[in-house]
């Protein structure tokens, strides 16, 4: 009768360590990162030899806390995660782009430019049209400064957003070195080390969010992160890498120092290579707009020089320009325009046909209009990717989450099972005690 | 498959937001009445666009150049009509002149009025317009005609007139110089202007005029009338030919308004039904979202 009792609090010791971990997963059926646990349970063989037969076995027993895992799965969360963060992290540059472009309507103050100079050939002589003219030129070279400054304002942010993104990527590496120390020391399916393999995966998805990485595992669930395509070592055992962040115009260097030495880190997904395409980007349109500034610049300043302002000298130059962030009105006078053709009078406005030319034949607005399409397009591209990206995303989610999350119906099934269990559990116990004392009352 | 709890708050949100985000989107369209917001939401649209404001803006400045040019033209065309009425009392007077029975008295009497013809004629030479530039000067900034110190009457201004830009590669010239209006014309005694042939003709009345000068005046007063007959049909075949432009940019300005309704306008009818749409949808998601969530084995167990 004692093989009773014992199997008895054998079963009542593991129910409660089931009911335990039922609770657990319903206590944690929103946390982020957590990895549904099952306690599991083996039968107590009792030993037999052919001399001993015993005929029962001991009672039942926990083997451990298994978590209900999938590396595979996680992998692909991971890979869509990286593709996905990186086209996310690509729009953010093209957005500002694009209102950096179209905010300071660079193309319509060139065409209000332009069209002052139509009105001033009616009255080539009158300080009005004249006036009204220079303020078109002072207003297209604020816009041109404007604009400049929005895509420069939008440099300095990426630089911002990619060193915190480094910080980022070097902080969940120290942290996933240390989870892998942990994991070290840590007893096999024990719930410590469940909860710090929870802590491992959460982490190599937000690596994968930054960079994309290739990650294996130890037996003991140690990572060993490689940034993609084969690149440089992140995190090994309990070592970290340090990643830094330096641009040069358009081109973004990404390096990792530690572990293997100082190695390049060409990121092929996450953010990190969405800030690389935004850098690119914006080095693209900022130098567009610095050979169109001073394009414009120079053109306006040959036709001025061809003319006659209204005193009859030949025309100053009406723009300086090394680029568009410089770009400004260094004619102040009114009087200064060289509307007259060489030696036409003060009511000539035989050189203002100049002007019309250089527009023709430059086409400037349209060479904005140009770069706006150029970079909307990609925009739109890009957008329709990070759509089908997200899906992906959601789907390998949901992929992962039908093995490993929590669905509290299942938990509120298992939590009467196991109650309904422990209960029975008691009741053998209530019963031997009760066979015993009918064997103790016998007098 | 199981679905996580989790995944039954996280996936309804996601799609609500995105619901939500879309029925945003047709509330804009809506309210702003255009569906292309940003150079994003269509590249080729964007760049149509543009060409179509672009060219809007062209032409307004060229019709405010147009108007301008008809002002112009409308007050050239009267100083001109003014200048031909007087030539023609002049050549009444060179009729009645060369009549044998006019004597000397007459003449006199003919040439006071002659004077004042002329007079008259360098008045209206240096008449201005509503700029206050002289018609008549051509390019120079000065009065197109002074009276020198030998009480002739010489063009002072310089030039053609700059001929106003009225659309892309098109210009007019909204007046004429005085050189080409009044001078150049083919006299009895070569090249001549009408202050010239004025003034010959008051020579010739006077007391110890030339034999024939009368005469030589009638028949330069022909001349000079001829001049000035086709340089008012040159003003007003121009004349025409602003109200040609005018015209077209109207018609212009219709058919751009016309492409641009069609590629940015969004239509409200359509726009309404899909946010309808939308707005139901959004709706059956919440209510099923909230009766789904509702369900819990939990409420069952006592």
């Amino acid at each position: 009768m004692t093989d009773m009792l014992s199997i008895g609090a054998s079963g009542v010791r593991a129910y409660q360590t089931a009911l335990t971990t039922t609770s657990e997963n319903i206590a944690n059926a929103g946390t982020a990162g957590y990895t549904r646990r099952v306690a599991s349970t083996r039968e107590v063989a009792a030993p037999s030899d052919p001399s001993n037969r015993v005929l029962n076995g001991l009672g039942v027993t926990v083997t451990g806390i298994t978590r209900a895992s999938s590396d595979l799965r996680n992998a692909e969360v991971r890979a869509a995660g990286s593709d996905l963060a990186r086209s996310e992290a690509g729009i953010v540059w093209l957005d500002r782009i694009e209102s950096a472009l179209t905010g300071n309507k660079l193309d319509e103050r060139m065409t209000a430019f332009f069209n002052a100079a139509t009105a001033l050939a009616a009255d080539p002589s009158a300080s009005a049209p004249r006036a009204t003219f220079l303020q078109a030129a002072a207003t297209l070279a604020h816009s041109f400064t404007a604009t400049a400054s929005a895509i420069e304002g939008a440099a300095a942010d990426l630089d911002g957003t990619a060193d915190a993104a480094v910080n980022e990527l070097n902080t969940l590496s120290a942290g996933l070195a240390k989870v892998n120390a942990s994991l070290g020391r840590t007893a096999q399916g024990s719930s410590a080390q469940a909860a710090f393999l929870d802590e491992r995966d959460r982490l190599l998805d937000s690596m994968a969010a930054l960079t994309d990485i290739a990650a294996s595992f130890d037996a003991a669930g140690r990572a060993t992160v490689r940034a993609g395509g084969g690149g440089p070592l992140l995190v090994q055992g309990d070592q970290a890498a340090i990643a830094t962040y330096a641009r040069n115009e358009g081109a973004v260097s990404f390096a990792v120092y530690g572990i293997e030495g100082s190695q390049a880190l060409t990121p092929g997904g996450g953010a990190l290579a969405g800030i690389a395409e935004g850098a690119a980007r914006l080095a693209d349109a900022k130098a567009a707009l610095d050979t169109l500034a001073v394009d414009f610049a120079d053109g306006v300043n040959a036709a001025q020089a061809s003319g006659d302002d209204l005193t009859g000298a030949t025309g100053e130059p009406m723009f300086a320009a090394t680029g568009a962030r410089d770009f400004r009105l260094v004619l102040t006078d009114p009087r200064g325009i060289a509307a007259a053709a060489p030696g036409e009078g003060e009511r000539g406005n035989g050189n203002l046909a100049a002007l019309a030319t250089l527009r023709r034949d430059e086409g400037f607005e349209s060479q904005v209009t140009t770069l706006t399409t150029g970079n909307a397009s990609a925009l739109a591209g890009r957008r329709a990717i990070a759509e089908v990206q997200s899906t992906i995303h959601s789907n390998a989610v949901a992929a992962r989450d039908a093995v490993t999350g929590v669905n509290v119906d299942e938990e509120a099934v298992d939590l009467i099972r196991f109650q309904q269990a422990y209960q029975a559990s008691s009741r053998v116990i209530q019963v031997a005690r009760e066979t015993l004392q009918t064997l103790f009352d016998i007098r | 498959m199981r679905v996580t709890t989790s995944q039954s708050f996280d996936r309804p949100s996601l799609l609500m937001a995105s619901l939500t985000a879309q029925a945003d989107r047709l509330q804009t369209q809506v309210a702003t009445g255009k569906k292309i917001l940003a150079p994003s939401d269509s590249a080729s649209g964007w760049q149509q666009l543009s060409g179509l404001k672009r060219a809007g803006a062209d032409d307004s400045a060229y019709g405010a150049n147009i108007k301008a040019a008809q002002a112009l033209l409308g007050a050239t065309d009267t100083a001109l009509d003014q200048v031909e009425t007087q030539l023609q009392r002049a050549r009444a007077l060179a009729v009645q002149a060369s009549s044998e029975t006019v004597n000397a008295e007459g003449r006199a009497a003919i040439k006071v009025e002659i004077k004042a013809i002329l007079d008259d004629l360098i008045g209206v030479a240096n008449s201005t317009d509503t700029r206050g530039h002289p018609l008549f000067g051509g390019t120079s900034g000065g009065a197109a005609y002074t009276v020198q110190s030998d009480r002739s009457v010489a063009w002072t201004g310089g030039g053609e007139p700059a001929a106003i830009p009225i659309g892309e590669g098109e210009s007019i010239a909204a007046t004429t110089s005085g050189a080409r209006a009044f001078g150049g014309i083919a006299g009895t005694n070569g090249s001549t202007d009408m202050f010239q042939i004025l003034s010959a003709f008051a020579a010739a009345l006077g007391p110890d005029g030339a034999e024939g000068g009368v005469e030589t005046a009638m028949n330069d007063l022909d001349a000079a009338l001829d001049h000035l007959g086709a340089t008012r049909a040159s003003v007003g075949a121009r004349a025409f030919r602003l109200d040609l432009e005018a015209e077209r940019l109207g018609e212009a300005e219709i058919t751009r308004e016309a492409a641009r309704t069609g590629i940015e306008d969004a239509d409200t009818a359509t726009s309404i039904a899909q946010l309808q749409k939308t707005l139901t949808i959004l709706q059956a998601t919440q209510a099923s979202f909230t009766k789904l969530t509702s369900l819990s084995l939990f409420d069952y167990l006592r």
